[in-house]
């Protein structure tokens, strides 16, 4: 990566913003347990209580602190987006590289493979999964990004054979560049930035998914989770205790999608747009 | 009506800079002429046309008139400009098939401006179409098709036959002949006198001057935005006056130039005019040509004739019997560096087929050390496959290449990469041959940084510095850093020699080297290679489809032709006594002397035992139809031809027929 | 224009396959969970399942019909009894199904409609001030998960200024006529569809406006200028037509995901479709009736996707059987 770009994306707004908003995100999650001295699941508070001095943003109807759910909540929903995403990118990516460097037989029988999976709505998936299994989170999390190697594995090959193809891939080869020699040095300079485009996209899908399911009641109904808060809190919404309970963890979910979008989009203008396909 | 264009200048904005790309210009238009614009890249000619029929951005400032029945049509609304374009003026753009909308029909194309502009129905067009199609030369039956099932050269032809459609007035052309070879170029400047005819006035655009002095009445040359001279046509090639204008000529080659490939004075990596706004007002104009970190070069070194006729296969027998040692220990003399006449590379018996299309017919070729083996031809004749198989870059279907008398296939197998380092590659394209995120230094490192080994950081950069200086750029650090895309062409192909250069190699396979340079530049590069060529003592296989090149360079020449060797030779010979009808037609083509013929393109497929040039030959007979002709060596066998009918020029003496 | 359906075959047999695959997932996941699917579903319930009932359900759900069987089954919308309702899937699936459709239909169908016309018309007035707030408005409101803009709507119309209903598609108990009735209707079809327009509508107007200001970059934009053709033909005849194809593309793969937001929304809402009924399921741990539900919409996800494939080769002459 040459510093021209790195500068180029300093100065987009919209990185900006995304690291800005992602950077107060990460403060609060590290923060947490300093900023709120509660066990989140301790429920001796007395429940639908306003916020006070003590608890910020009140008790919810368990009488469990929901400044402190929120913290843990937030980490929680973070975590799940960024192992699928970095599962589902690196999988994804090894396979598209694979493929094209191989070709053959190995290339159509996985690009198959990826149609396949492509083709498999991953909600109904996760759903089918998880009302049967109940598996935890983490294991969730993995077969997310089982699910969703296709897509980036599809662009990363096509990118790659792009490259292959070329002629000065072509002129190594002939100086006497083997495989490996390509792959580090002419193939993946032109696929890093397609992981990271991907990274950030996955992230936003990923997170996205998490706050949906939890909301619909497929996790552990323990585990706290912004999705989970935003379930209980709903069907309060005829009381008042919307703004300090309902609507926290619907700004911090949408600020986590904003920022994770704006970092993708960012990312895709600064990295050369003729590297995107109509894929 | 003619058209006058009085004191037109374009310039664009961009902040408070501007990039004067017209100054002034001054041109006629007339009805039944043909005007012909010469300029290399950067010296605004595409803005001229850009700038009749109104398409230029908006970040352009226009000054000037250019007056048409009495008014500027420059002044003119976006309505009015609208109604007389396509009608009065079309300008034919050199995109190709990048040109047509790819989802719709070639037919549906050609025919809108008739049901849009003209109110036609569709059946209405339909004959219109079908009569321009046939008359640029296409069958009408391409009409169905989609611009992607076509060929380049199809696709600019159906360019011109929709700008014909409205019948208009002014035609302007961009480039009609980037990239045709000598026969379809021949049937563009028939089809061109043919538009002149019928009374239409024509402003050529160009940096070919074939398309100059064989077709246009008067030609305008243009440097940085500025005309330098005006003239009636046939006075370019013959009696330019101005230094550019012969400094241009000179560096095109052709078959009438004597005198040789000079280049012009001085290197302009930018070449911009500047104008400059200050904050209190003042316009201040001024000229940069920068051209950071070049020597200039020196000049019109006059390179003669056949530089290596002394070494030249003609001399053959003394070349043969002259059985000198290893003239060894880093000789720049480039004298049978082996000693004896050890060939460099011998192929016998080469083919090579890409699934159900044979590139390459069995094929015998010979390069002997050190000397610059040129191969001529046509797109798709099999050039470039032969010289990568001589590269060791394909391998072929059948036959045995020795390559300084090792089995090349088996070297091959054993080690490639020493056998990689013995020859170097350099390609037609060097925008594409070089990746866009390596700096200078690393595009000539490369090769050193594959070989691994035995070489440190401190030896890589050392020999970069003098690859660097061999090929005249500089090896300053801030140049080392810069990238790709902060240089012009022909400053990248010189990285490309240098890349193929750096870990010297014994031969080096030159794949149209300068066909995609400016003309200036070309000269430049050629003659940088063949100046290294001769102080290293490298064996060179140059593959061009310019004869004109071709006569400048090479020491023997081969004619190809559908995947065959049709006649193969001293160079002098080729050229001067050309045996093989077609190669008798590509030599008066590069005259431009040939007869113009019309042909109706069609896709055609060689057949085996026909000889290829059976459907273009006059001299053809019932035997060329039914057997592929045998070998008949000339001149004492070494001149090759593969004809029934070869011609005879008035010097033959032997004959042998095979 | 007949002879171009010819769709990439890779993603047919991609689509069919992972048809297969749906089905025999859903076929054998109950064998998958210990212990006797049936008692552990029903053992709970109320009611006490006649003997000949048991071994029907045992059949269906344990595969001693086999998957031949099952697939039989599911063409005749035999899809397993419902636990917590106590009737067969199929019906609730099928009172369901229309609110979905209609909700889901809408919102696609409007969104493509006004993001595919409002990017095409950004592209052209590209640069100017109108074109760049629009972008960087609509690149923030993509950043909007549709839970959080669905909560918000509802709290601010609905909760608040009481203009639209809290929840429910229509006022059920009233004797109303036709077009008081569709007046209810659409009362109720206002925040959700709103909703879930809000949230695919940025994509599609990003997509839309990124592909034709590629497309205005090309060349034969400018032979088609040079034609002196009215920029309106131009605009739509030739380069929006060509900008439509990459929309198709992704608008087939971004489909699986738009699914979880129509999920969530109806479940705000409470909109009797398809998502609340798997919401409930859920909710009661009603296996039998989220497997079946599962299953059937993404049978449904695939039939849409086959046929955007279709469309795909349709509007694309340059597709051969290659990729």
């Amino acid at each position: 990566m040459d510093f021209e770009t790195l500068r180029k994306l300093s100065r987009d707004p919209w990185f900006g913003a995304g690291m800005a908003i992602l950077s107060v995100v990460a403060a609060l999650i590290l923060l947490g347990p300093v900023l709120s001295p509660y066990d989140p699941y301790d429920m001796g508070f007395r429940p639908l209580s306003p916020p006070s001095s003590g608890h910020w943003l009140g008790i919810n109807d368990g009488g469990m602190d929901i400044l402190s759910e929120l913290f843990m909540g937030l980490k929680n929903t973070v975590f799940f987006g960024l192992i699928a995403a970095s599962a589902g990118l690196t999988l994804g990516a090894l396979v598209g590289l694979s493929s094209a460097v191989a070709g053959g037989a190995l290339d159509r029988f996985l690009m198959r493979m990826a149609d396949i999976f492509l083709a498999v709505p991953p909600v109904m998936v996760l759903i089918l999964v998880a009302a049967f299994f109940r598996p935890s989170p983490r294991v969730l999390a993995l077969a997310l990004a089982f699910l969703g190697w296709a897509r980036s594995a599809k662009v990363i090959r096509a990118q790659a054979r792009v490259v292959n193809g070329a002629l000065h891939v072509k002129a190594a080869r002939r100086m006497g560049g083997g495989r490996v020699y390509v792959i580090a040095r002419h193939l993946m300079p032109e696929i890093f930035p397609l992981y990271v485009i991907g990274f950030a996209a996955q992230l936003r899908v990923a997170v996205f998914m998490e706050a949906s399911l939890s909301f619909l009641g497929l996790f552990d109904p323990s585990r706290k989770s912004l999705g989970i808060m935003i379930h209980y809190a709903l069907r309060y919404y005829y009381m008042d205790v919307w703004i300090h309970w309902l609507l926290p963890p619907v700004v911090c979910l949408t600020l986590l999608i904003m920022a994770s979008t704006f970092l993708a989009v960012s990312l895709e203008k600064v990295f050369d747009p003729r590297l995107k396909e109509t894929v | 009506m003619t058209m006058r264009i009085k004191g037109l200048t374009v310039s664009y904005t961009d902040g408070d800079h501007s990039l004067l790309a017209l100054d002034g210009v001054d041109l006629t238009l007339s009805p039944g002429r043909i005007t012909a614009l010469v300029g290399e890249s950067g010296s605004g000619k595409t803005t001229l046309g850009k700038a009749l029929i109104g398409l230029l951005p908006e970040n352009a400032r226009i000054r000037g008139r250019v007056c048409l029945d009495g008014s500027d049509i420059l002044e003119l609304s976006e309505k009015e400009r609208n109604r007389y374009r396509w009608q009065r003026i079309s300008m034919v753009f050199q995109d190709g098939q990048a040109g047509l909308n790819p989802v719709m029909r070639i037919s549906d194309q050609i025919a809108e401006p008739l049901i849009r502009r003209l109110g036609y129905g569709r059946e209405e067009a339909r004959p219109a179409v079908q009569r321009r199609l046939e008359e640029v030369g296409l069958d009408a039956g391409l009409a169905k098709r989609y611009p992607h099932e076509l060929s380049g050269g199809q696709a600019q032809r159906v360019l011109l036959a929709m700008a014909l459609v409205l019948d208009p007035e002014y035609l302007i052309l961009d480039e009609p002949t980037a990239a045709l070879d000598a026969t379809t170029k021949n049937f563009v400047f028939s089809l061109l006198r043919d538009l002149k005819a019928g009374g239409r006035s024509l402003l050529l655009i160009t940096h070919d001057l074939e398309l100059v002095s064989g077709v246009s009445d008067d030609v305008a040359v243009l440097y940085l935005g500025q005309i330098m001279e005006a003239m009636p046509a046939g006075e370019l090639l013959t009696e330019p006056m101005h230094p550019y204008s012969s400094a241009l000529v000179r560096s095109f080659p052709g078959m009438d130039t004597v005198r040789d490939l000079g280049g012009i004075r001085g290197d302009a990596f930018y070449r911009f005019t500047h104008v400059h706004s200050h904050r209190d007002g003042s316009v201040h104009e001024h000229t940069h040509v920068k051209a950071p970190g070049t020597v200039h070069e020196g000049g019109h070194a006059p390179l003669e004739g056949c530089l290596f006729e002394p070494r030249c296969t003609q001399a053959i027998p003394e070349c043969r019997t002259g059985d000198v040692g290893f003239t060894a220990a880093g000789s720049h003399s480039v004298r049978c560096l082996r000693g004896g006449i050890v060939a460099m590379l011998v192929m016998e018996g080469v083919c090579k087929s890409y699934g159900s299309v044979q590139a390459l017919e069995s094929t015998d070729l010979t390069l002997k050390a050190g000397e610059v083996f040129c191969i001529v031809g046509e797109t798709g004749s099999g050039k470039t496959t032969l010289a990568m198989v001589a590269a060791a870059a394909l391998g072929p279907d059948r036959g045995s290449r020795l390559f300084e008398g090792r089995d090349m296939d088996l070297w091959r197998r054993q080690d490639y990469r020493s056998l990689a380092r013995r020859i170097g590659i350099i390609y037609q394209n060097p925008g594409e041959a070089v990746s866009h995120r390596f700096s200078v230094f690393d595009i000539v490192a490369e090769p050193l940084r594959i070989q691994k080994a035995s070489f440190g950081p401190e030896e890589i950069r050392n020999r970069v510095v003098s690859a660097l200086n061999e090929v005249r750029l500089s090896s300053a650090p801030e140049f080392l850093k810069r990238y790709p895309h902060e240089l012009n062409m022909g400053a990248i192909q010189r990285l490309c020699i240098a890349r193929a250069l750096i870990h010297d190699p014994v031969m080096l396979i030159a794949d149209e080297p300068t066909s995609s340079l400016d003309p200036s530049v070309q000269a430049k590069v050629l003659k940088l290679l063949l100046g290294l060529q001769i102080e290293k003592g490298l064996t060179m296989l140059f593959v061009t489809h310019d004869l004109g090149i071709a006569r400048k360079v090479a020491d023997r020449i081969a004619v190809m032709l559908a995947g065959r060797v049709v006649e193969s030779g001293p160079a002098k010979r080729i050229v001067n006594h050309p045996s093989h009808p077609y190669t008798e037609m590509l030599v008066e083509s590069a005259k431009g002397t040939a007869a113009p013929s019309l042909r109706i393109e069609v896709g055609g497929n060689q057949d085996e035992g026909i000889c290829p040039f059976l459907h273009r030959c006059r001299f053809a007979t019932e035997r060329c139809r039914r057997r592929y002709p045998e070998v008949a060596a000339l001149d004492g066998g070494h001149h090759l031809v593969w004809c029934w009918n070869p011609r005879r020029s008035s010097s033959i003496m032997d004959w042998t027929q095979g | 224009m007949g002879i171009r359906f010819k769709p990439h075959s890779g993603a047919v047999l991609g689509y069919l396959a992972a048809a297969l695959v749906m089905v025999y997932l859903s076929y054998s996941l109950p064998m998958l969970l210990p212990g006797d699917f049936v008692t552990a579903m029903y053992s709970g319930s109320d009611v006490a399942l006649s003997s000949e009932q048991e071994a029907k359900l045992r059949a269906f759900y344990t595969g001693e019909e086999g998957f031949g069987g099952y697939l039989l089954d599911l063409i005749s919308l035999q899809w397993g009894i419902s636990f917590a309702y106590r009737v067969p899937v199929s019906t609730l699936f099928l009172e369901a199904l229309p609110w979905t459709l209609l909700l889901m239909g809408c919102a696609h169908v409007f969104s493509v409609f006004f993001g595919f016309i409002a990017g095409v018309e950004a592209a052209w007035r590209r640069g100017r001030f109108s074109e760049k707030a629009g972008v960087g408005a609509m690149t923030v409101l993509q950043g909007v998960p549709e839970i959080g803009s669905g909560v918000l709507l509802l709290l601010v119309f609905a909760l608040n200024l009481g203009w639209f209903p809290a929840g429910g598609a229509e006022t059920v108990y009233s004797e109303q006529t036709a077009s008081v009735k569709t007046l209810d209707l659409l009362l109720h079809l206002a925040l959700p569809l709103t909703t879930l327009f809000l949230a695919y509508f940025p994509g599609n107007f990003l997509l839309s406006r990124a592909s034709m200001v590629m497309i205005l970059k090309q060349r034969f934009i400018q032979t088609a200028r040079a034609k002196g053709l009215k920029a309106v033909r131009v605009r739509y005849a030739h380069a929006a037509r060509n900008a439509l194809i990459p929309m198709v593309t992704r608008f087939g793969l971004r489909f699986a995901f738009m699914i979880t937001g129509a999920l969530v929304v109806e479940t705000i809402f409470s909109y009797p479709g398809l998502g609340t009924l798997l919401f409930n399921a859920i909710s009661m741990r009603d296996l039998p009736l989220i497997q079946a539900v599962v299953l059937i919409s993404s049978l449904m996800v695939l039939a849409v996707n086959l046929m955007l494939e279709v469309a795909y080769s349709w509007l694309d002459p340059r597709l051969s059987d290659g990729f």
